[in-house]
């Protein structure tokens, strides 16, 4: 069964890097986002199962603003991505019910493996 | 002098004797609070932070020197500049110990104006200079975290570039060769999620960063063997960064060998890494396995374990290691000796 995942990632080569993981994964990205608005947006017109989410993105958007309005307005939850996973920053993005959280620099193995847990873990939750 | 007056903090349970001191304070120009005790004083420096508090000795509560200790015990209250006065504990062993206590500086009363002026100037300099490094530093700290950041996300950059190049590759040889170089990058770039983290940027903790690896390196593997068991065990040492990365790299090498050949006759692929003290002077790297097929003429990834071979040879020279290999029909061990450069034994967090 195939999962529905949005991308919100401003380095456009992560961002694919990333859709080929979830693309060689039998999954799909419902879009890629690279700021706060636009993720929100994204959200909007179609619902992911989940975000993959990272953190600093565009000017000053802030990757936990954008989960907290997809979780608290559609109870999308995300797995966090990012360089600097701080105390503070996981303490956040546990609020928000984190499915993850992915530090930079990655592994496509890594990242799999992050992603999996993630469809098994919501997969109960989907299409009601 | 600033636009806005300095605050000061004058404790004195002698009230002709705190008038008088604030009548000095404010005559200079200064905003003063009072308190006649020593709970009050704390409180009024805890809720108002001023730069320097005039603190005397014998108030009835709790003593001043005391006041002065906690004061500079507090996270907040510690910058706070004090100067402690007397006119009767003014023995040197007093003096010495109020300035013990954290005191900044010692007046013995009656003081002339115009030397508590100065003074008072004098600790405001300094607690303005004290208060511009404070800040320098914390604007220091946040340009290397940015720093930090950059290099780890130019470091997925990379990593990212790569396996999208390795897409591009339809022999499964060819492949498998690419993600071979992926994981030796992957290998250096890892030390940094581990610096960061860490108060000490010039060494590395081996313990986490090694059992990190491996465990990297055993979800790698999962398509050739799923089965195989990689086993960890590494002392709780740091050691220099440089050394630390060169040991990775080997232990990388190892186990990418081991895990792609280690085919045991019976049962699943053990793979065992550890890192542990020889004696006082060096460390010793063993990479064990349950047999298999080595280096077997004509093996596809002959090429590849040549550059590995090459590679391992090449880090233990760099390092002053020692390198030997014995190898059977059941085992294969990697022995690698080191001169250690231990920084020092890791506390386990208490």
């Amino acid at each position: 069964m195939s999962a529905a995942i949005l991308i919100v990632e401003d380095q456009l080569l992560i961002a694919w890097h990333l859709r080929e993981l979830i693309e060689a994964a039998g999954h799909e990205v419902t879009a890629i986002a690279t700021d706060t608005d636009e993720a929100i947006a994204a959200a909007g017109r179609r619902r992911p199962d989940f975000a993959l989410m990272d953190i600093r993105l565009r000017g000053q958007s802030n990757g936990l603003d954008a989960a907290r309005v997809l979780y608290e307005t559609w109870g999308v939850r995300s797995i966090f991505l990012s360089a600097n996973l701080d105390p503070q920053t996981r303490e956040q993005a546990l609020t928000l019910d984190a499915l993850g959280f992915i530090g930079k620099p990655f592994l496509s193995t890594q990242m799999a493996a992050a992603l999996e847990r993630a469809v098994e873990e919501t997969r109960g939750a989907q299409g009601d | 002098m600033p636009s806005t007056p300095e605050v000061i903090l004058n404790v004195n349970d002698n009230e002709p004797g705190r008038y008088a001191t604030s009548r000095i304070l404010h005559r200079a120009g200064f905003k003063v609070l009072e308190a006649s005790n020593g709970k009050d004083a704390l409180r009024i420096a805890r809720e108002d932070l001023p730069p320097l508090v005039i603190l005397d000795v014998n108030l009835p509560d709790i003593s001043g020197v005391e006041v002065c200790r906690r004061l500079k015990a507090g996270a907040d209250t510690s910058t706070i500049m004090v100067l402690q006065m007397s006119a009767t504990n003014i023995a040197v062993a007093d003096r010495v110990q109020s300035l013990a206590a954290g005191a900044d500086s010692f007046l013995v009363e009656p003081v002339e104006p115009e030397e508590l002026e100065a003074v008072t100037r004098a600790l405001l300099r300094l607690y303005r200079s004290e208060e511009s490094l404070r800040l320098a530093l914390a604007e220091r700290e946040l340009l290397l975290k940015e720093v930090n950041h950059r290099v780890k996300n130019s470091l997925q950059l990379v990593l990212s570039l790569l396996s999208l190049q390795g897409q591009e590759f339809q022999q499964a040889g060819e492949r498998e060769l690419f993600e071979r170089a992926i994981a030796r990058v992957a290998a250096i770039a890892s030390i940094h999620e581990r610096l960061y983290q860490d108060t000490d940027p010039l060494s590395v903790e081996m313990h986490t960063y090694i059992t990190g690896l491996c465990a990297e390196l055993a979800r790698a593997c999962v398509d050739d063997a799923p089965d195989a068991k990689l086993l960890a065990e590494v002392e709780n040492v740091r050691l220099p960064t440089e050394q630390g990365v060169s040991i990775a790299l080997i232990v990388n090498e190892l186990v990418m060998n081991a895990l792609k050949h280690a085919r045991p006759a019976k049962g699943s692929a053990v793979v065992s890494v550890r890192l542990v003290r020889h004696d006082n002077d060096a460390l010793l790297l063993t990479v064990t396995d349950n047999g298999g097929s080595h280096g077997t003429e004509g093996d596809e990834g002959e090429t590849q374990s040549g550059l590995g071979t090459r590679l391992i040879g090449m880090l233990a020279q760099q390092i002053n290691g020692h390198l030997d290999v014995e190898s059977s029909e059941n085992a294969r061990i990697a022995r690698l000796v080191f001169p250690s450069q231990i920084i020092r034994p890791c506390q386990p967090p208490s």
